[in-house]
């Protein structure tokens, strides 16, 4: 990268180079996470000192937390980073079908660790009494995991993007409208995927927990949502089955590898934080 | 070197020299005043100050060096306009020798100031280890906007710690350890003259020391910005002599002095001033003081000790009537009377203290009188108009509760000022 | 690799506008407002920048001059305590937030991509977002104005929990401070994008030869101001997130009752509101560092000391918040450290002076009225670094923190620092930006009006404090000897105002009916002005080689090496298809309105309507990303002039 700097000879807008080499979308990733350290440096910093220091009447977080789960969210967080190399690694070889499959594993554990997430905060709000406002645990907990959960779902929706982005057709200029709208309906369904699958799967989890769980009752009482759910999978396959030369190639491979730094980064600073939420609470 | 465009551009010149000349006269004598720092009164002020010096004359020097530089290579290397094509100066990058021995320069400067400095934070942080046993110990409370003095020391039967509010009497001579609280938001306790500001944070145990060397009367005012009437949250130290001090607990503890019977029935003509000091309506922010007081604010503060006045019985029985009607009773304590709140300031000796309203006014009965009728106009946003004269209704509206005419507030003035 | 980056340059041409559905078609106007609402020209979004920052920098001089007409005498009742307590707020959010640095973002945007020899920064739309993402933060601090609720009240530092809902809201449904709250989240993501979008573009965008070490300061200081930025306002938008967590869902951040620590808010906010200072005068640093080598026609004294003394100013920077806290009971040890560390950031400061003077000796000082903005700079900066190492000497501190010292302190280093500086640099590239000069007889009277109104407003001030007198109160009596200093200082501020007035009308006038100038008026020294001013759209017909430090110096004095191989450089572009140009787009106006939109409701509790506005951010960014970054050719004639494609031969590919 760097042997290409020395042929920066006249216009960075035609010259495959920056002054440094480096893509400006990476750097500018860099840079971004950088401030996002800092960010989740003071928000991690501000959970540990009220734990530290914890007010009177604070609830025992061993008593609230269910490790299991969340070292099982933790892993599936973990091996989404795992396929969100293989999906960088595979564009950057041109790769496209390899792409695809990494990028909708990586969205599928991605919304696993959400499903953990939302049985998680539901469970310790009905089942735990711990709200925002019960105490400033409940304050710092929620804000902290939830900013995370933000970031993942924010991370989840942007690899929604690129995967439906690598559809679009080669020959864009003839044919940008009907893409354009058919590009709208693959996240609709996309959308009405990740809804009703997390409700369904939030859904079984609160009733495998609790007592009295019966198949039945639980596909009796969800069958719409199951209904849907499947249905928009099938829409899913139908649309993955688009066929055609695409304009998605080597050259996105930059920005799959930016959305990657960001995905990574997001999942290191769980490895921060559930070590420091969570774990430490067992010493 | 040549002084010949200096001379050649006279209005100019004059223009400039003029405003330099302007600066020392706006640096006048206005250091001097209730709150100045400058007048120190107390060792802990008076190692403030001294550290001050060290930092004004250090910063001094280098800024009339440094500047003379400026101003020297300013007036020497200024380009003739008339010669525009002149080849420019040499281009020259730098001395890395005179750099070096620059920076050298400000750490030696900064050394000078950083030595007392440090002595400096260890020393007004708390009491010296050899006077601890002697220090007295005063817990101070800040509320939106006034102050709680409390008196761990002192106990009175039945009734925990004494109280006062806003005037914090200490003993001269002795350190005196300020344990600070609040009730609500941020204050901060400032007595310029006795020592520097230290801030009062919730869920947080702060404290400072101060010590004044003599007795006297001392202005302090709230310094952390706290909300609406901020700037009028003000109080006094008056520092006594032993003697004096404890004289003055001593009848601190007593209950509130019995100048009429609840219910009294004849009582003496009406032929003292709270009958007949003449009240006028006064415009909002109106200054409470008067120079008498000014002037001699310690003497002032020992007369209001003295019970000189007969009281107007009759008029006094009403007003403690109506400090029950009118629910005073709710937010204020008098020892001994009907008063038991606790959110507002303990007025047991009120008719003894040289303020009210915080520090605010001077506590005549013209003061009082006005503080009665129209607290917001005194003190915006005070929580003895919104909570007490109005109240909230179910929308969230505030509305009036009570409200206290002319001759309600005469009676309540005569009585709390027979509270010596 | 190879390709990879390619892709960040090579957008391809937009199709004819004809071919593509309406909604997709990019706004090509290049006058009325369209123009400027869907503008991504560097040098334009510097001026909405600048002209918006110069307007809300009059709103909060107006602030400023109700505050110092109430304290003009004791008792005096011209404003309520309410309404002098929403002033000081507003000035102060106002003059840092939607003054200040704004100011400072519109010379780094119009100035420093023309410093390292750049077509424009690296992200253009993502740049046009951060304007208006400012001016959406701007009118949520400021449309209290027009509610019942009024501005904000709480200080510009918000000190929990005098923010909370129990201590700030006058009535039920009060919500000021629920827009300061937003307000100041929006402006720190405007802020980081913006900041974030500097630092790649002078990383990866300088010209050929422009290495690290031949940077202009001024860019430098960008840099270094760009990643204090980025470092520090997270510390702030956290807690932000817990004040507003706290407001509007009930959280405990800083609720007292429930084990809140009020004192948790101070550090976080001066772990950002420290840099901040830094962020203030960095950028006027930088200013200085350029005008005064130009007027003395010599080069920076020192150059890589002034640099890295800005690289020490900035990372100490992050160690020295705690003095604003010295009267918080941090005990010894602390206290102790964060005073040293704070005597220790004067040095760095100390040396950029001593390089200033180094600078002017020896030279030919052309005292143009931005060399007058310049020395005076350096003088009462100087005084305002002597009053901040007064307040690092803690015990001393305890004396003057939150007195009126405090604020003449302050304002030496924000007006007689920051806000000279920035008048300097309006005066020194306002022929660069207009291609008129500005009268040196009205600019040096301004100059003079302003900084004997400055000194006379307050160097009082200095003795108030050190008298005894608080700041942020609305009124004090007349017997405590502060009544003349008061009423001086009240008397400086109308002769400052009076300044300030002679310096606009002056800049509006020369705007109109200046003197026309060409090329390169002040003979100075950077890039910026190697080329015809007003600068045309695409900056340089030829992306310019850079041999040596000053490089416009250079290449005043090797012109034929430099006219030979720029006339290589121009054909090798022309054969690479003409000068590359980003497309307008519609969509960081949309977006940025869209969050506005959202953050009204939100301050206003209206979940509905934030989640409905959170709606259209998502649709607004995904229409961006999927337009793409756009872009086409400009060719230019052997003048210099753009090529019409509908008239000449030429056409984009």
């Amino acid at each position: 990268m760097s042997s290409q700097a020395a042929t920066a000879l006249i216009d960075h807008h035609h010259d495959a180079t920056t002054s440094t080499g480096i893509p400006n979308k990476k750097l500018f990733m860099w840079t971004f996470l950088a401030s996002d350290c800092m960010f989740f440096g003071s928000l991690i910093s501000m959970h540990v000192v009220y734990r530290v220091h914890p007010p009177a009447g604070s609830p025992d977080p061993r008593s609230i937390f269910s490790i299991e789960l969340t070292s099982f969210s933790t892993f599936i967080l973990l091996m989404s980073s795992l396929l969100m190399a293989l999906a960088v690694n595979a564009i950057q070889k041109g790769n496209l079908r390899s792409t695809r499959r990494n990028l909708l594993g990586t969205i599928f554990f991605g919304l696993i660790f959400l499903s953990c997430q939302v049985y998680e905060f539901q469970h310790f709000v009905h089942a735990k009494g711990m709200t925002l406002s019960s105490s400033l645990f409940g304050s710092t907990f929620y804000t902290l995991t939830g900013t995370h959960g933000c970031h993942v779902a924010i991370g989840v929706l942007w690899l929604i993007f690129m995967y439906i982005r690598s559809f679009k057709p080669e020959n864009a200029d003839a044919s940008r409208k009907p893409w354009f709208i058919l590009s709208i309906v693959h996240f609709l369904i996309f959308a009405a995927a990740v809804v009703l699958g997390v409700h369904v799967v939030v859904a079984f989890a609160h009733q495998i927990t609790a007592p009295g769980f019966s198949l039945g009752g639980y596909l009796g009482g969800h069958a719409l949502a199951l209904v849907g759910f499947l249905a928009s999978l099938a829409g899913l396959y139908l649309m993955g089955r688009q066929s055609g030369e695409v304009d998605f190639n080597q050259s996105h491979a930059i920005d799959v590898e930016t959305m990657g730094l960001y995905w990574h980064f997001v999942d290191i600073v769980w490895i921060i934080i559930f070590p420091v939420v969570y774990l430490l609470e067992y010493f | 070197m040549t002084f010949p465009s200096f001379l050649r551009l006279p209005a100019r010149r004059a223009c400039q020299a003029l405003a330099v000349a302007c600066l020392p006269l706006f640096t006048g004598g206005w250091i001097y005043g209730p709150q100045s720092t400058f007048q120190t009164e107390g060792p802990v002020a008076k190692a403030q100050l001294d550290l001050f010096y060290v930092t004004l004359w250090v910063c001094t020097i280098i800024f009339i060096v440094v500047g003379s530089v400026l101003a020297y290579a300013t007036l020497k290397f200024k380009a003739n306009d008339n010669d525009p094509e002149r080849e420019p100066p040499e281009q020259s990058h730098g001395n890395p020798l005179v750099e070096i021995s620059l920076i050298g320069a400000s750490i030696m400067a900064l050394v000078i100031i950083a030595v007392p400095t440090v002595h400096g934070i260890w020393y007004s942080y708390d009491v010296p280890e050899a006077e601890k046993a002697n220090a007295y110990e005063v817990n101070a409370t800040g509320y939106q906007w006034w102050f709680k003095f409390e008196y761990p020391k002192e106990q009175i039967d039945g009734s925990g710690n004494l109280l006062t509010a806003n005037e914090l009497v200490i003993p001269a001579g002795r350190p005196v350890r300020v344990n600070l609280r609040t009730i609500d938001v941020i204050h901060s306790f400032w007595v310029p003259k006795l020592a520097g500001k230290v801030d009062m944070i919730p869920n947080r145990g702060n404290f400072l020391w101060l010590q004044a060397d003599n007795p006297g009367y001392f202005w302090g005012q709230c310094a952390e910005y706290c909300g609406e009437s901020h700037a009028v949250m003000r109080f006094r130290v008056i520092a006594l002599s032993e003697s004096d001090f404890n004289a003055w607990l001593a009848n601190q503890k007593n209950p509130a002095r019995k100048a009429g019977s609840l219910f009294a029935g004849a009582i003496d003509q009406p032929r003292i001033q709270f009958a007949s000091y003449t009240y006028e309506k006064q415009k909002r922010n109106a200054p409470g003081w008067s120079e008498a007081f000014d002037q001699q604010p310690f003497a002032a503060w020992k007369k209001q000790q003295e019970i000189t006045v007969d009281d107007n019985l009759e008029l006094v029985a009403q007003g403690r009537k109506l400090f029950q009607e009118k629910t005073c009773v709710g937010c204020h304590t008098i020892r001994g009377h009907e008063g038991i709140g606790i959110t507002g300031p303990d007025l047991t000796h009120v008719g003894a203290r040289t303020t009210i309203a915080g520090g605010l006014l001077e506590n005549t009965p013209q003061n009082l009188h006005r503080w009665l009728v129209e607290p917001n106009e005194v003190k915006p946003g005070n929580k003895m108009w919104f909570g007490g004269y109005m109240a909230r209704n179910d929308a969230g509206q505030w509305t009036p509760t009570f409200t206290i005419n002319d001759n309600e507030a005469r009676a309540l003035v005569a009585y709390l000022h027979s509270l010596k | 690799m190879d390709v990879t980056a390619k892709t960040d340059f090579i957008g391809k041409d937009s199709p004819a506008a004809s071919e593509r559905p309406a909604i997709f078609t990019r706004p090509t106007t290049k006058t009325g407002i369209v123009s400027w609402l869907t503008t991504v020209d560097h040098k334009r979004i510097g001026l909405l920048y600048g002209v918006s920052a110069l307007i809300f920098f009059l709103v909060g001089g107006a602030e400023a001059l109700l505050i110092r007409l109430q304290l003009a005498v004791p008792n005096n009742t011209l404003l309520s305590s309410h309404a002098y307590n929403e002033m000081f707020t507003m000035h102060a959010t106002t003059m840092i937030f939607l003054a200040i640095m704004p100011l400072s973002a519109a010379f780094f945007n119009y100035i420093m991509p023309l410093q390292i020899g750049a077509r424009d920064v690296a992200f253009p739309r993502l740049n046009g977002f951060a304007y208006w993402l400012f001016l959406a933060g701007a009118i949520i601090l400021n449309v209290g104005w027009f509610i019942k609720s009024g501005v904000p009240d709480v200080g510009w530092f918000g000190y929990a929990p005098l923010t909370s809902k129990a201590f700030s809201n006058t009535f039920a449904t009060d919500i000021s401070t629920d827009l300061w709250v937003m307000g100041l989240q929006v402006l720190g993501v405007s802020s980081v994008i913006g900041s974030l979008n500097f630092i790649v573009t002078i990383i990866n965008l300088r010209a050929p030869g422009m290495t690290m070490m031949r940077l202009p300061v001024f860019t430098w200081m960008t840099l270094f101001t760009a990643f204090m930025i980025v470092l520090s306002f997270p510390a702030i938008t956290i807690a932000l997130v817990g004040l507003m967590m706290d407001r509007q869902f009930g959280a405990n951040f800083f609720e007292v009752s429930n084990g809140g620590l009020p004192i948790l808010w101070q550090h976080l906010f001066w772990v950002f509101g420290h840099p901040e200072v830094y962020i203030l005068i960095l950028p006027a640093m930088g200013i200085i560092s350029e005008v005064l080598p130009c007027f003395s026609r010599k080069p920076l004294f020192g150059y890589p000391i002034v640099v890295f003394s800005g690289a020490v100013i900035g990372t100490l920077g992050f160690g020295v918040w705690s003095h604003h806290m010295f009267t918080t009971g941090m005990g010894t040890m602390a206290t102790a450290a964060f005073a040293l560390a704070t005597m220790a950031i004067a040095v760095p400061t100390g040396v950029k002076i001593f390089n200033w003077i180094g600078t002017i000796w020896g030279g030919q000082l052309q005292m143009r009225t931005p060399m007058m903005f310049a020395l005076g700079f350096v003088w009462t900066f100087m005084i305002g670094g002597f009053s901040g190492v007064m307040h690092a000497a803690a015990p001393a501190d305890a004396q003057q923190q939150d007195s009126y010292f405090v604020v003449a302190h302050f304002h030496y280093v924000l007006i007689g620092g920051s806000l000279f500086a920035l008048l300097a640099g309006i005066h020194y590239w306002f022929p660069l930006i207009f291609g008129r000069k500005v009268s040196e007889f009205w600019g040096k009277l301004s100059f003079w009006i302003i900084f004997i109104g400055f000194n006379v407003t307050f160097f009082p001030m200095h003795f108030l404090g050190l008298n005894g007198m608080p700041r942020r109160t609305f009124t004090y009596d007349g017997n405590m000897g502060w009544n003349s200093a008061n009423l001086i200082a009240t008397i400086g501020a109308i002769i400052l105002g009076i300044g300030i007035a002679v310096y606009f009308v002056t800049m509006v006038y020369t705007y109109y009916k200046g003197q026309r100038v060409g090329r390169d008026p002040w003979n100075a020294r950077t890039l910026e002005w190697s080329i015809q001013n007003p600068p045309p759209e695409y900056n340089f017909a030829v992306i310019p080689t850079v041999h040596a430090r000053d490089a416009f110096w250079y290449e005043k004095h090797h012109q034929a090496e430099i006219a030979e191989e720029q006339a290589a450089h121009a054909k090798a572009e022309e054969a690479h298809g003409g000068i590359h140009m980003p497309s307008q787009s519609w969509f960081p106006f949309l977006t940025a309105m869209a969050i506005l939109t959202g953050s009204l409701f939100f301050a206003d509790h209206n979940f509905l309507g934030a989640i409905c506005a959170a709606v259209g951010i998502v649709a607004f960014a995904y229409l961006w990303a999927w337009e793409g970054p756009g872009g086409y050719h400009l060719h230019l004639d052997k003048d210099g002039n753009v090529i019409d494609p509908k008239k000449g031969g030429h056409s984009t590919h």
